[in-house]
């Protein structure tokens, strides 16, 4: 074989590595990671704030976390579809941050097993190790260490979810996670007395689910995230008959940072607030659900 | 003739092995853990949307995140300057749903971007730290040029990790 021939066959060996069909799955290149090339057709990524971050602000004004607002760990056992399962452990992961967040250190262990036994069944068993449940043990007096362990399970899980092609599971553990910190902030609401300040946050998730359905759109066509699609959507359109209303910010932050773009308020009427709240709880309800089969 | 041409393909295989995309972008993934500098404000938390990827020269790349009101945010990009060129372009653009109402009545929703910080305007500067006064939709758009040195020369391969560090605190107050 004469050399000039060589560079054309290493261009087909190379292309044939890009198709990544020889290697396992784990080692291939995420759909939602490449960038640019043509055999990548995405080019925008998306990543979703861990609920430790909104938890963090509400904390600030809503007095203490409510264990019975989590959904009860001994459903954990009944969540046999894979919907069902991927929901609900978005639903567990965002207790256990919400109860690492509000210094329920009991339900801290609790939640973490939880999640571990549903991360386990959706193949995402190192995100939840023993070593860190055996850290967090130690830790349990320790309100701050433990939010640390509970978010860096979080967002091990979630990093795992991307890394795998996991798409189709991490868009509907996300769906599941939003509709928790919905239902945590508006039942703290309830719990602590009507707030303005805890309303007014509730009315910016019209963002977040904005986003959330955004990042769904890559994967809408899977029969499952159609359902859990069309769930949420029918939650937006309550939003969007809100009054959103835009000005420039006036004078400079207390921080003394440039303030990025304008100011923002979502006008949520008491009206509104109520039929949000029927619906996220008839959703949740739904959602959260014992199935008949078991998973364990 | 055999023999040589499975020695050729051997060897073939082992000299693309280190450019497969899968391998690189696997070395990607930590991209911005480990090169791109954390702010020397103790305060800031690094946020979970973090994240690196790999981007072709040329190409515009965006990173969709949250920004809450309240909170105080630090976005820094590193990138890997030998592929990807000396500085590379960002953009925060914010994204929003707009509703429009059509003559039959029905509204319809679409979404439109507004660019609110351009690097370009600012020195190529590689970060910025501002104050967020209403949640939005935050989309970091990034674009490399490629090494001036590399210009020309395999163009499809001129791919290479950008890490994007995204730092957050509630916003401080100042004074007593």
């Amino acid at each position: 074989m004469h050399p000039a021939r060589i560079p054309p066959l290493l261009a087909i060996l190379a292309l044939t590595a890009c198709g990544g069909d020889a290697g396992p799955q784990a080692e291939q290149p995420s759909a939602g990671l490449v960038i640019g090339g043509e055999e990548a057709e995405v080019s925008a990524l998306y990543q979703m704030p861990t609920p430790n971050e909104l938890f963090g602000l509400v904390r600030q004004m809503a007095g203490e976390g409510h264990k019975r607002m989590l959904n009860p760990a001994s459903h954990v056992d009944k969540y046999a579809s894979l919907r069902a399962r991927a929901i609900n452990f978005g639903v567990y992961a965002t207790d256990l941050v919400y109860a690492s967040s509000f210094k329920l250190n009991v339900e801290v262990a609790r939640y973490y097993l939880t999640s571990k036994k549903l991360a386990q069944s959706l193949g995402l068993d190192n995100a939840f190790s023993d070593a860190d449940f055996v850290r967090l043990e130690s830790n349990l007096t320790r309100g701050d260490s433990l939010e640390v362990i509970s978010n860096e399970a979080y967002q091990r899980a979630y990093e795992r979810m991307q890394q795998e092609r996991m798409g189709p599971v991490l868009h509907m553990v996300l769906a599941g996670g939003w509709l928790e910190s919905m239902h945590l902030v508006m039942r703290q609401i309830d719990a602590f007395g009507q707030s303005e300040a805890l309303v007014a946050r509730v009315a910016e998730q019209k963002v977040t689910l904005d986003h959330l359905l955004g990042m769904m759109e890559e994967t809408k066509a899977d029969p499952d995230v159609a359902e859990v699609y069309a769930r949420l959507s029918a939650l937006r359109s309550i939003y969007d008959q809100l009054e959103v209303r835009r000005a420039p910010h006036g004078g400079a932050s207390p921080s003394g940072r440039m303030v990025l773009g304008e100011d923002m308020t979502v006008e949520l009427t008491p009206e509104k607030y109520a039929e949000l709240s029927k619906a996220v709880t008839d959703l949740r309800n739904e959602w959260i659900k014992p199935e008949g089969g078991t998973n364990s | 003739m055999t023999r040589n041409v499975i020695q050729l393909l051997a060897a073939a295989a082992l000299l693309a092995a280190p450019f497969s995309p899968a391998k690189a972008q696997s070395e990607c993934l930590t991209y911005h853990k480990f090169n791109c500098d954390r702010s020397r404000d103790a305060r800031f938390s690094v946020n979970g949307q973090s994240r690196s990827a790999l981007v072709k020269v040329g190409e515009e790349t965006e990173l969709n995140i949250i920004v809450y009101r309240g909170q105080d945010y630090r976005i820094s990009v590193c990138h890997d300057s030998k592929i990807l060129g000396e500085e590379v372009a960002i953009r925060l653009v914010e994204k929003l749903r707009t509703a429009s109402d059509g003559e039959d009545g029905k509204r319809t929703y679409s979404e439109t971007e507004k660019v609110l910080w351009d690097n370009t305007e600012h020195e190529m500067a590689s970060e910025i730290e501002f104050s967020c006064t209403a949640t939005k939709r935050i989309a970091v758009k990034v674009n490399a040029p490629g090494a001036s040195d590399r210009k020309g020369k395999a163009a499809d391969l001129d791919i290479g990790c950008v890490g994007i560090l995204i730092e957050h605190m509630p916003t401080p107050g100042i004074g007593f």
